[in-house]
């Protein structure tokens, strides 16, 4: 059966309440998923006082502000904090965004924050991505063609690469492989070690996209399969969840019409 | 999920390699749901039209032979799109394969009884006295 | 080893519900609510074959409270499958994947969903006034 309820160690329990800043006027309350893998615990809910007249306007600014005064040991991925990584990829308040680009003003109170879905925890709110990873490798992100290199570039058309790049910079070929989009996925919660999900069937569309790219049909037989492509049911939360404002459900659909385009 | 750590990432999304297959599945449950429109719609405006009517009415509309040929392509449709349905239903959530290769089975037998028990009687009822 | 005891980070728990997934899996209810439907669809069948008094106990059976209630769950089940089948048939096609487009077509099924079932109900009501 699909495990809809947690395992029994990872059951989220109540956690401490940590200092609050005296003397501050602008104080949020942020409720953070701890998970320390030395103690042998379970994961719990820690409560901070953030002072937001102290740091800077966005969630991952909170973050660095709670570990610099607070509590070092807080523990998360961040990189570029300009939303360009994806590294900070995180579930804001219920829903999947990156730290970096949220603006604490846009967030609840309590604001809660808790790692990316469905994923084993390495620490705190850093998921283990491996598997993610794996299934990306599986689609072979790379050029495939038997073509001679030419001197200078493979010339694309401004439409070609358009189907890349997206008219409005919001093409596949745009993704930083945040995974906001799969880990709010529900058919990879129940599926997700054969699903290959939004983010990764995305970039495959990417591939499938590519005037350069001559590896099409090889790359639809290897993605036709009742898990690996049809667990999606376009359920869309993964559209509706991207960061950068990219369209997954919809490359999934196009994927779709190519294998269904290809056998009449 | 702690003894799926045990397997290689690698092991676990590679598996036993693309089914190499699926569209079908896709293809069929897109049909039927387009043919299922106008059915649909024909049999939830005739319900509303006869549903409180006398038995003997009801009849009249039941032996009537447009009424017959839509019935029957209506059960043709709505149970091959619920077969289809459910089996997507259940892979998603059983994964225990003892379970679900049966449930499956079951479930596209039991929708093809269905279907035949539906199309026989209105055929009885369309021939009948 | 300490992979081994890695937890599971939660999902269904606290995603927030949204129109996507709340239309989707009640899209996915309505379909199972609507198999079980079907089954009595081929028993009024079978009743109007078998003669009026079979079929006379299941019309009383379907003018009950709890008769009426399930007609009136497979009647938005129905309404509520079929204009949100349209919807996904146009996803199909390639159409309405823009999120402005995805939240308006979602509200468009509900209301257009309920506006259905209640005139279908109205209507039935209204053409041969309360029942017997």
């Amino acid at each position: 059966m699909a495990q809809f309820t947690l395992p029994k160690n990872s059951k989220v329990t109540e956690g401490k309440t940590w200092a609050y800043p005296s003397g501050a006027h602008d104080v949020r309350e942020y409720k953070i998923y701890r998970w320390n893998p030395d103690d042998g615990k379970n994961p719990r809910m820690d409560t901070y006082y953030v002072d937001c007249g102290d740091c800077g306007p966005m969630v991952l600014d909170a973050l660095i502000w709670i570990k610099n005064n607070i509590d070092p040991t807080l523990t998360f991925r961040r990189s570029c904090r300009e939303g360009v990584c994806g590294s900070c990829s995180m579930n804001i308040d219920g829903t999947n965004w990156l730290a970096c680009t949220r603006f604490i003003a846009d967030t609840a109170e309590p604001a809660t924050i808790y790692p990316l879905n469905h994923l084993p925890v390495v620490k705190d709110l850093v998921p283990d991505l491996t598997h993610l990873y794996a299934q990306y490798a599986l689609i072979e992100p790379w050029l495939k063609t038997d073509k001679a290199a030419p001197e200078r570039e493979r010339l694309q058309s401004p439409d070609q690469a358009e189907a890349l790049n997206g008219e409005d910079g919001k093409g596949p070929a745009a993704c930083i492989l945040c995974f906001c989009c799969t880990s709010g996925c529900p058919s990879h919660w129940w599926n997700g070690n054969r699903f290959l999900g939004p983010a990764v069937l995305l970039q495959a569309w990417r591939w499938l996209a590519d005037s350069r790219d001559d590896a099409t049909g090889e790359r639809l037989d290897n993605l036709e399969d009742p898990f690996r492509l049809y667990r999606c049911h376009t359920i869309l939360n993964c559209t509706r969840t991207c960061p950068k404002g990219l369209n997954p459900g919809k490359a999934i659909a196009s994927i779709k019409k190519m294998i269904a385009e290809r056998r009449s | 999920m702690t003894q799926k750590h045990r397997l290689s990432s690698f092991d676990r999304t590679q598996g036993l390699g693309s089914a190499r297959e699926g569209v079908r599945h896709w293809w069929m449950q897109r049909v039927t749901a387009l043919a299922l429109i106008p059915l649909t719609l024909w049999f939830a405006a005739s319900l509303i039209a006869y549903i409180r009517d006398d038995y003997s009415v009801l009849i009249l509309w039941l032996r009537n032979p447009f009424t017959s040929v839509a019935m029957v392509l209506l059960l043709t449709a709505l149970f091959y799109h619920m077969a289809l349905g459910l089996q997507v239903v259940v892979e998603d959530y059983v994964h225990n394969d003892r379970i679900k290769i049966p449930a499956v089975a079951v479930i596209h037998l039991a929708s093809f009884a269905l279907a035949a028990a539906g199309i026989v009687t209105t055929l009885r009822i369309a021939f009948g006295e | 080893m300490a992979g081994n005891d890695r937890p599971l980070s939660p999902d269904l728990q606290i995603y927030r519900p949204q129109l996507t997934s709340v239309l989707s899996i009640t899209h996915r209810l309505t379909g199972i609510a609507l198999s079980v439907g079907s089954l009595l669809l081929v028993g009024w069948l079978i009743a109007a074959a078998a003669g009026p008094s079979a079929y006379a106990t299941l019309h009383g059976f379907l003018a009950s409270w709890l008769g009426l209630l399930l007609l009136l769950g497979w009647t938005f089940s129905l309404f509520f499958h079929l204009c949100n089948g349209i919807r996904h048939l146009f996803w199909d096609a390639g159409y309405g994947f823009d999120l402005r487009t995805i939240y308006a077509s979602g509200w468009a099924v509900v209301v257009i969903s309920i506006g259905l079932t209640l005139v279908a109900w109205i209507i039935s009501f209204g053409m041969r006034g309360p029942h017997p």
